[in-house]
């Protein structure tokens, strides 16, 4: 059952999970969507495909009003981060969708039209969620090739897409890491295969260094917390990426 | 439990509106081929009258007239084939907002008639849907008022066949050719007839 989980909250400043589902068919890669609320206004980050929409609207409604909801965070085009795109328009047609600008013209095919696309450009821009500044930090080529991570100073959580992803057995259901080296061998093929270069991951590593975070939250898997963040880049920035196998 | 719904998978309802769509379509298609062989038919028949002189005056005159019928007829049907066209954007903006409505009412379900936002939504829902299904019943009545107009048409190119027929008789030695020509006439429109009859009985959308 998808439920949202609160993993930050300082007074009106809220970040919520909507983390890990069990009762979802096989068939459906499992996601992981984030809900950034701050006073009034709410940022729902890679809102999930069709599929999934009403076990996200549930769980998301369950915590928060969603007609607070200001605004999408594509961190990139694929179907399982926005093809429920039309979804949230239809509940709310006013909503802006952020995404890079390279996906500008290929995201109004899951819906939305000129109006509700807020593009970012290559070095990333800030976001503002009621007097909260959130930045949206490159992450080109990781693995797509117009990708944007969210980074939170305040609550010190870095949203990472597919970075940091794990695929996780059925029965490992927890919400953090609770032990590093063995979740990371359910990361260690996917980011081989997905994550296609190697100087992108490097500039990645470097960029995400320099920031201080408590949370690594990614689009799939478990979240990273305190020392494992650090870990976790660590161990990317050693690991040969673009490879089929080995 | 909310995990993804069986009943997400819509398409036994509004599949149906683009298979009539297609229905349409082909016996569109397979009408302007016909108008296309009638055309080809009556500049031999032109040719035919020509060559037997004085015997098929009538009978050429018959012939250009039916030369004329073809023309008309091929504009007719790309006129319905612009109609059919349309519809298909209307068709699928019926299924989009139908799948849309469908999956936001499987939400709401699961998280309650309470959230704040739901029945304005519904609302803005069901009214593009009516938008949406009004279009197509104004497209589907255009269509078939323009079916009913060429099949008139039609009725005139089939006194026009039945009177080449006659002409023929006139026609002197070249008499038998000449019946032939009108009989395959004749053979052609009542195939275009049949093709306008089931074109007559498709309806876009359901009564």
């Amino acid at each position: 059952m998808k439920q949202a989980h609160c993993i930050y909250q300082d007074d009106t400043h809220r970040w919520l999970a909507i983390a890990r589902d069990p009762t979802k068919p096989g068939y459906i890669i499992d996601t992981n969507e984030y809900v950034v609320v701050h006073g009034e206004e709410a940022l729902l980050c890679d809102p999930g495909g069709i599929e999934i929409f009403p076990a996200v609207f549930s769980a998301l409604s369950a915590e928060c009003d969603p007609t607070r909801l200001a605004g999408i965070f594509a961190s990139h085009q694929d179907p399982d981060i926005i093809s429920s795109l039309a979804l949230w328009l239809e509940f709310k047609p006013d909503l802006k969708c952020y995404t890079s600008w390279l996906w500008q013209s290929f995201l109004p095919h899951f819906g939305g039209q000129d109006s509700t696309f807020v593009t970012i450009p290559d070095p990333g821009m800030t976001i503002r969620l009621g007097g909260l500044e959130l930045q949206a930090i490159p992450a080109h080529y990781l693995h797509s090739s117009g990708n944007f991570h969210l980074y939170d100073p305040k609550a010190k959580i870095l949203f990472s897409g597919d970075v940091g992803a794990a695929l996780l057995p059925p029965d490992h259901n927890e919400l953090y890491v609770e032990d590093f080296s063995r979740h990371i061998r359910h990361a260690e093929g996917f980011h081989k295969r997905w994550m296609g270069s190697d100087r992108a991951k490097r500039d990645w590593c470097e960029r995400v260094s320099r920031l201080d975070i408590d949370m690594m939250v990614p689009q799939h898997g478990a979240i990273y917390q305190g020392a494992d963040v650090q870990r976790f880049i660590n161990w990317f920035a050693a690991l040969e990426v673009g490879v089929l196998r080995g | 439990m909310n995990a993804p719904e069986r009943n997400l998978h819509f398409t036994s309802t509004n599949s149906g509106e683009l298979a009539r769509i297609v229905r349409v379509n082909e016996e569109i298609k397979a009408i302007v081929a016909t108008a296309f062989r009638i055309n080809l038919m009556a500049l031999n028949a032109i040719f035919l009258a020509k060559r037997a002189g004085n015997a098929a005056l009538g009978f050429g005159v018959l012939s250009n007239e039916l030369r004329r019928f073809a023309q008309d007829l091929t504009r007719h049907m790309a006129s319905l084939r612009d109609m059919t066209s349309g519809s298909v954007g209307s068709v699928t903006g019926v299924v989009q907002q139908q799948r849309n409505s469908a999956i936001l009412a499987a939400a709401i379900r699961l998280s309650g008639d309470g959230v704040p936002g739901v029945r304005e939504a519904r609302k803005r829902g069901a009214t593009r849907l009516a938008e949406q299904q009004a279009k197509l019943r104004t497209l589907d009545m255009r269509l078939r008022a323009s079916v009913e107009e060429t099949q008139q048409l039609v009725e005139l190119g089939g006194v026009l066949a039945r009177s080449a027929k006659i002409e023929a008789a006139y026609g002197g030695g070249f008499s038998p050719a000449l019946m032939q020509v009108s009989t395959d006439f004749a053979e052609v429109i009542a195939q275009i007839k049949r093709s306008l009859e089931i074109l007559g009985k498709e309806r876009l959308v359901k009564d």
